[in-house]
């Protein structure tokens, strides 16, 4: 009988963190500081010529033609630069320096609403399953912005099955995951309810309109052995985030998303709200949690974009408008720093616009991104 | 997360349409033409699937149209808009891709020279109205292969034909300016053998960089000219790009740069946060033989009738040169809306041998001018030419021969341009220039009195195509 998992664990060090104020994240050395290096690793262009790597994702387990370790990115554009279009999950192995495609799929699929253009929203389950948002367009604008749906995958990187449904709209930021092999439950933010087209403007700021209708929704997943997963239900735990069309970026609107340390905490990024906010009893909660609770707002934070959690328990939060990782305490909000791991000044300010996804390596002494402005995957290491 | 904007980026032809690393784009499948055309990075697309195939191999293929029209109407030696045009082509491989070898990039780019050149039938300036102006041709313009020995991006060596003005005294502000000042600047447009290896020339050599943390090395040794020395007209004595000297004289340039932020810098919450930087200093120097600009090889003035006409020999020449490029204002609403300034003297003491020993180019941009057009900039900038003791020495002597000749002393104009992006791949630029001095006072050929060519407005287009 499993008597202590790891969510059990979690648990216990959460309470503990509770219990006694100076242990955990608030007095660990900020993780950045401990980062000195930064190296690229491989173009995430592959064969078919697709751009924009969004998504960053580190393989759990070996299945398939995936080796544990390797890195799964998503790539955004098609090989004309339209985004929304983009169709390739690529792999990229450390050991052998490589990259692969791991699957390419058509660009239209009758049970994906408005296409495929592959988001940050990929995760892979131990079960081997590969699950990614598609938040889709046919001419590289909202103009044509589609519904989107969820794909999923098996470990030879073949379409199993998709998901698409009222709470399904344009999946855009990482996934947040619990997995337990048998059953899992993601979490992932929708960025594309009912989003104007680019032309209409605010008024007062004269940019396009926002609309507050963006959620968090959360997935419980059954998985069934040698079968692909199943959906056994479904719940918005967050809405009312600001979400708007963008000529630049396509889409802005609620992004990163990554578990506490408790289980059961989900924090978010909510772009246009320039924070980071808490949803309590995310696993859990029937209803909806609103907009969370602020956890830290504005000062370095640049459009947060991609969560993910340092191995010290604070959090990485990726700027949009700049290119910067911020790290906040999850608990008090208090940011202890950033570091520019994107320079370039073409850009302005550097690194505007280049980053999306992030993900800590298995050995948590860095971590993984990407850089769109060269269509390339790093690593950022002590 | 940002489109990638395929004018945004490295430094091209100067001054340059901005060109991003050549071929992040690749096309559409098939032929189609207009499929995405109003987003895509390209006007041509996949070009049939020639772009995806070159993919394959880390291959990439850039076309880039520069068309303008720009017209004086006043001043100068004579009146009226001139068409002039530009077409290049860029060929990248990456061996990453291609060899499975890390780090190594293969260039090579050609360049397709048309319609007239307003500066030299018009203008008399020394800062030339637009820097695509240049002998009409078709002439290979660099060709180089550049290996990368880290994966940190700390250390490279680029060894073959190479056009300094895409990687020394670059400016990044001062990249969207039409005037040639703003790009490959006067000190060594003028006083360089044939102009120096800059656009629409190049020179055989290696180029080494070293980068550590804020602080980055640029080191060149290359030919000495980019023509036969001495000729009259180094684009049109080296007309296709192709004579690939290598036994003149020695160019060597260095260049210091410091960066912020460098990568890997931290920023603390609350405290006062710099904004981006960039300052470079350099030099360099030229082994190659130099004319006197006064006098003779017998001490005469050569605007004496006396003179032999050979001026006397002067063997090497040098410059230094800074450059500065300040973000100073970032909206708070919106980051992308940002002001910067930019700054870039240089001179050389060797008044003797160089006709301009001191410029400088400056200017402020202001990017994203009007809300949501995230991609525009509207720049303001100037630039000013110092004709050297030694010309205006020559001059002075010629006034006693040729009564009222003018003396030179400085050319200077302003710039307003806006940068429109049109498309992805399309841009528009009108543009403004007012030249004061022009030629820095020399007369006009036109005048029966000998008068200075008068000050000048300059009203243009410039249009970008990346195809």
């Amino acid at each position: 009988m499993k008597i202590f998992n790891v969510r059990t664990f979690l648990l216990l060090t959460a309470l503990l963190a509770e219990a006694i104020p100076s242990f955990g994240a608030d007095q660990a050395k900020p993780f950045l500081e401990t980062i000195h290096h930064r190296r690229t690793l491989v173009s995430t262009i592959p064969d078919s010529g697709d751009l924009n790597p969004y998504a960053v994702v580190v393989a759990p387990v070996s299945a398939g033609r995936i080796q544990k370790g390797d890195v799964l990115i998503t790539n955004f554009n098609g090989l004309t630069n339209l985004q929304g279009t983009g169709t390739t999950i690529v792999d990229y192995s450390p050991v052998t320096k490589q990259l692969t495609t791991f699957a390419h799929v058509p660009q239209h699929l009758p049970q994906c609403p408005g296409g495929i253009g592959l988001s940050t929203a990929l995760t892979m389950l131990k079960s081997g399953w590969v699950i990614v948002g598609s938040a889709p367009s046919t001419d590289g604008t909202t103009r044509t912005l589609g519904a989107g749906c969820l794909l999923v995958f098996d470990s030879n990187g073949q379409l199993a099955t998709t998901w698409a449904n009222d709470n399904i709209r344009c999946p855009w930021g990482n996934v947040a995951l619990i997995d337990n092999g048998s059953s899992a439950t993601l979490f992932v933010s929708m960025a594309g309810f009912d989003v104007p087209p680019l032309q209409v403007r605010d008024p007062v700021t004269g940019y396009p309109v926002t609309v507050n209708k963006g959620t968090v929704l959360r997935i419980n997943l059954s998985i069934p052995e040698g079968k692909p997963p199943v959906i056994t239900d479904q719940t918005v735990v967050a809405n009312g985030f600001g979400q708007r069309a963008d000529r630049d970026v396509f889409l802005v609107g609620p992004t990163g998303l990554v578990m506490a340390a408790d289980g059961t905490t989900l924090y978010a990024s909510d772009a246009l709200g320039n924070q980071v906010v808490a949803i309590s009893e995310a696993t859990a909660r029937k209803d909806s949690a609103g907009t969370g609770r602020t956890v830290s707002k504005d000062g370095l934070l640049r459009r947060p974009l991609t969560i993910a959690m340092a191995p010290n328990g604070n959090l990485l939060v990726l700027n949009a408008k700049n290119g910067q990782v911020v790290e906040l305490n999850p608990l008090t909000g208090e940011q202890f720093g950033a570091q520019w791991i994107d320079n370039n000044p073409a850009q302005s300010p550097p690194g505007n616009g280049d980053l999306f996804g992030l993900a800590i390596k298995p050995d948590g002494r860095g971590f993984y991104y990407v850089q769109d402005d060269v269509n390339s995957l790093l690593e950022a290491t002590q | 997360m940002a489109l990638v904007l395929l004018f945004a980026g490295d430094v091209f032809a100067s001054p340059p349409p901005k060109m991003g690393a050549a071929g992040d784009d690749r096309g559409i499948h098939g032929c189609s033409l207009l499929r995405g055309i109003s987003r895509r990075s390209y006007g041509l697309g996949d070009i049939c699937g020639l772009r995806e195939w070159l993919s394959k191999y880390g291959g990439t293929l850039s076309f880039i149209e520069t068309s303008e029209v720009l017209g004086n109407v006043s001043g100068g030696i004579n009146r009226g808009p001139e068409y002039d045009g530009l077409t290049q082509a860029a060929l990248q491989f990456n061996t990453q891709k291609a060899l499975h070898y890390y780090g190594g990039t293969f260039n090579v780019s050609a360049l397709q020279i048309h319609g007239q050149n307003l500066s030299q039938d018009n203008l008399a300036t020394l800062q030339t109205a637009s820097g695509i102006e240049a002998d009409r041709a078709t002439r290979l313009w660099e060709l180089w292969y550049d290996q990368k020995f880290d994966r940190e991006g700390k250390y490279d060596i680029r060894v073959g034909q190479q056009s300094l003005d895409q990687e020394f005294m670059v400016s990044q502000n001062g990249l969207m300016y039409v005037n040639t000042m703003f790009g490959w600047p006067m000190v060594p447009s003028v006083d360089m053998p044939g102009g120096g290896p800059a656009y629409p020339l190049s020179a055989l050599g290696v180029r080494a960089h070293v980068r550590t943390n804020s602080w980055t090395l640029l080191a060149g040794l290359f030919n000495g000219s980019p023509s036969k020395p001495g000729a009259d007209d180094s684009q049109k004595q080296n007309a296709s790009g192709t004579n690939f000297r290598l036994h003149d004289g020695g160019l060597a340039i260095g260049e210091l740069q410091y960066t912020y932020p460098s990568l890997g810098a931290m920023v603390r919450e609350g405290k006062q946060t710099p904004k981006g930087r960039v300052y470079k200093l350099g030099g360099w120097y030229d082994s190659e033989k130099f004319d006197d600009l006064e006098f003779d090889n017998t001490g005469l003035s050569l605007a004496n009738p006396a003179s032999t006409g050979v001026p006397k020999t002067h063997h090497g020449d040098y410059a230094i040169y800074a450059v500065a490029d300040q973000i100073v204002w970032i909206s708070p609403e919106d980051n992308d809306r940002t002001i910067s300034v930019f700054v870039r003297p240089m001179g050389t003491p060797q008044a003797d041998r160089n006709l301009v020993d001191f410029s400088v180019d400056a200017g402020v941009n202001f990017k994203e001018p009007i809300k949501h057009r995230d991609d525009d900039t509207l720049g303001i900038g100037m630039g000013y030419a110092h004709a050297s003791s030694r010309a205006s020495g020559l001059d002075k002597d010629q006034s006693a021969y040729t009564p009222g000749y003018p003396s030179r002393s400085g050319e200077t104009f302003v710039e307003v341009s806006y940068q429109y992006q049109r498309l992805v791949w399309w841009q528009l630029q009108p543009d403004f220039q007012y030249v004061f001095n022009p030629g820095a006072g020399v007369p006009n050929p036109n005048s029966s009195t000998g008068q200075r060519v008068k000050n000048e407005v300059v009203l243009g287009l410039r249009m970008n195509f990346a195809f």
